[in-house]
């Protein structure tokens, strides 16, 4: 998402706004209302369902619990995104779902085959692409695929096929006889995340799908995932880039240090915060008679200098605009661009966590706010 | 230069550091020479004691005669400061084809004719397991030395039932287990903990693939590249020391034994393979396996020589059955009749180490 974007959703309680007021160096980039508002939500029952899990690692001098109490349920049919930070349990969530872990406590039934009962009920079902690269360097892509295809037992008949079907998808069809281990990294990537539905599983797992990807890659990455989803394949995301999750989840759920903090549709989500809309001002210098008359404007919540923007959080943006402009007008503040966005997840999750999603969830000592989004 | 020692400190740091945070592999470093002077040093240099040999007197006459009374109770008390540690142990045969049997069937080390008198023109016949080079001379050694006690001046005849054959001859069949070992060592499993060892495994855990096919897929792969390897030294072994075989079922059953010897040997490797996470500790302990079960498998030293405790392990160990059965049939020219045991024990060792690899197969990332 761009720093200065025109982000403006159309939210059943607000009005529509007409978008960005362009400055003179005005970076505009639009974004056609949410796919995700046009994705399938599903049929509304369950296809997996978390009670009361939880996970703990203990070693000699540190117990870390990563899963605390988690219960929730994934609809069939939805693409479902767990957000948060590096270190917050999500991928650990993951794995106990796709049998790699045994969970501490607590129960979570896949297509209601239990965890632990039935682990390879639930192997046959799903598709995962892990975090982490697992595709055999010495092997080819095809080699890779083919060795994928038989272990998820795709019959031989139309392995061949679907294998080149797959690599066209992923653009690798140049590269079939190539060693993985000459890929760059999104090569890979895109092959792991191909890899994972060769056998079209009812669900697909991906723990940070498009880490490491440029954006033209991430892009057709989430024109994949858009596309499988509308084959009905359920789909279970981690991220902790909040576009992503904007853009392609139905319902999304927080975690910060294994726990749910909160699962809602981005909808539902944007009222937890109670600001209307955010409005940036991009300035040279900011004179702070100006910013103490700014706050002073009818409407107005809240008044932040950031380096060179100026952000204002305001009950009804575009209602307040011509007032604001009119202070910077009387305090001669010449205004660079302007933009008005209805608050992002990134100002939500802020907003619930007291910190940035970029930011470690390691130490506990980061600034709040600190979260730097990922220029796309 | 204090720049140079600056980042030679890092270096020399961090190596370190690695080093103390693995106490298995510090432990395994120190106990590589350890085992290594204890049971190369007891497998090389123990002395032969219990040599199996059979005594027949000839006939007529049908009753002992003075001399065969007194050589045979000498035989059997040669070095017997203490009964544990006598040379030979002596069996007394009434028939002398019976007792040849035995010696070609591997049960005896040597067969003692002794003439019915003392005199210049009656031999004593000494037949002798000759394919294994080490206990034939001391053998002769002792007859020798009994004879020469009694003032029996009779002539003795040696006979090597196997022909003259080289220490490089004996030793060369071992070699043939040890080219099977090293294979495996690096083939048998090491695919495992790389996938570990890179997070590569995580990948196929998650789809139905079972633990069974897993390691009976990487025991098949293993075994297929010891056979390789295997057969390969086997031609190498025969050109170098000029050994021939008797006959087409002789190769047949040469690579039957190499074949099965590579399933025991790799299934006990893969076994191993099915736990470990690191390629370093992994190899280590492997080296160790390659040490004992080389050394006790009889390929350098025959087995009789070793002490007690060393000959325990050679019951478990596959490479012993291995070396004995290859060189039944290549030095020996000995059928299925000898070597079936050796195969049993085989077989019953692989499918242990099957169904323990299967069984600690971790099927999770746990």
């Amino acid at each position: 998402m761009p720093l200065f974007g025109h982000e403006k959703i159309p939210a059943p309680d607000s009005k529509i706004h007409d978008g960005a007021i362009n400055g003179p160096a005005g970076v505009l980039s639009g974004r056609t209302p949410t796919e995700s508002e046009g994705a399938d939500q599903g049929d509304g029952t369950a296809i997996i369902r978390i009670n009361h899990l939880s996970k703990v690692f203990a070693s000699k001098t540190k117990t870390v619990i990563a899963v605390n109490d988690v219960s929730f349920e994934v609809k069939r049919g939805e693409i479902f995104g767990l957000l948060g930070a590096n270190g917050a349990g999500k991928s650990t969530l993951i794995r106990i779902l796709t049998t790699l872990l045994s969970p501490t406590s607590g129960q979570a039934f896949v297509d209601n085959y239990d965890i632990t009962r039935d682990p390879e009920k639930i192997r046959e079902i799903i598709g995962v692409c892990a975090q982490n690269y697992t595709s055999d360097l010495e092997l080819t892509a095809y080699d890779n695929l083919e060795f994928y295809g038989k272990l998820e037992n795709v019959p031989d008949s139309i392995l061949p096929d679907r294998i080149m079907e797959l690599l066209k998808m992923a653009g690798l069809t140049d590269r079939a006889y190539m060693p993985v281990g000459t890929f760059s990294g999104g090569m890979k990537r895109k092959l792991e995340i191909v890899r994972a539905f060769i056998h079209r599983p009812l669900i697909l797992f991906l723990d940070e799908p498009t880490i490491g990807l440029d954006p033209e890659a991430r892009r057709e990455v989430w024109q994949q995932i858009m596309m499988l989803n509308k084959e009905h394949t359920t789909i279970i995301l981690t991220t902790h880039y909040m576009d992503e999750a904007e853009k392609l989840c139905g319902r999304i759920a927080f975690v910060e240090r294994g726990s749910l903090i909160a699962l809602d549709t981005m909808e539902n989500l944007r009222k937890l915060i109670p600001a209307g809309d955010l409005i940036e001002i991009g300035v040279d210098h900011m004179d702070p008679l100006a910013e103490e008359a700014i706050r002073n404007v009818n409407l107005v919540n809240a008044v932040s200098v950031v380096e060179h923007k100026v952000i204002i959080s305001a009950t009804n943006g575009s209602q307040v605009i011509p007032a604001i402009l009119a202070v910077f007008d009387k305090y001669a503040v010449p205004i660079i661009s302007i933009s008005i966005r209805s608050p992002s997840l990134e100002d939500i999750f802020i907003y619930l966590t007291g910190k940035g999603l970029d930011s470690s969830n390691g130490d506990g000592n980061d600034a709040p706010g600190t979260g730097r989004r990922q220029p796309r | 230069m204090p720049i140079m020692l600056r980042g030679a400190l890092a270096i020399f740091k961090r190596d370190f550091k690695k080093f103390l945070s693995n106490p298995f592999i510090i432990m395994m470093t120190l106990i590589m020479p350890i085992m290594y002077l204890v049971i190369f040093g007891s497998a090389m240099g123990g002395t032969l004691t219990h040599i199996p040999v059979g005594v027949v007197q000839e006939v007529p006459p049908y009753n002992d005669t003075p001399l065969f009374t007194s050589a045979t109770y000498q035989l059997n008390h040669i070095g017997q400061t203490d009964f544990a540690n006598k040379l030979l142990d002596v069996t007394v045969y009434a028939d002398e084809n019976v007792a040849k049997q035995d010696l070609d069937n591997g049960k005896l080390s040597a067969v003692i004719v002794f003439p019915s008198s003392v005199s210049n023109d009656n031999a004593v016949r000494v037949y002798v397991d000759s394919s294994d080079s080490v206990t034939p001379p001391i053998i002769e050694a002792a007859v020798d030395q009994v004879m020469l006690g009694l003032g029996a001046r009779n002539p003795i005849l040696v006979d090597k039932i196997y022909g003259n054959i080289q220490y490089l001859q004996f030793f060369g069949v071992g070699v043939i287990m040890m080219a099977i070992f090293t294979s495996t060592m690096f083939g048998g499993g090491i695919a495992l903990i790389k996938d570990r060892e890179n997070g590569i495994h995580e990948g196929y855990l998650v789809t139905p693939v079972k633990r069974s096919s897993i390691i009976f897929g990487i025991i098949s792969s293993g075994t297929v590249r010891a056979f390789i390897a295997g057969f390969t030294i086997f031609w190498i072994d025969l050109l170098i020391t000029g050994i021939t075989l008797q006959s087409f079922q002789d190769f047949l059953l040469v690579l039957l034994v190499i074949l099965i010897a590579c399933i025991g040997v790799t299934s006990l490797v893969v076994s191993f393979a099915s736990r470990f996470a690191s390629q370093q500790e992994y190899s280590s302990v492997i080296a160790f396996f390659n040490l004992i079960l080389f050394m006790t498998s009889g390929a350098f030293y025959p087995v009789i020589g070793m002490p007690g405790w060393l000959r325990w392990i050679t019951i478990i160990n596959p490479e012993y059955y291995g070396v004995h059965a290859l060189r039944s049939i290549i030095l020996r020219n000995q059928g299925l009749n000898v070597i079936g045991m050796d195969l049993i024990a085989l077989l019953i060792f692989s499918t242990a180490m099957i169904i323990l690899g299967i069984v600690t197969y971790r099927r999770t990332l746990e």
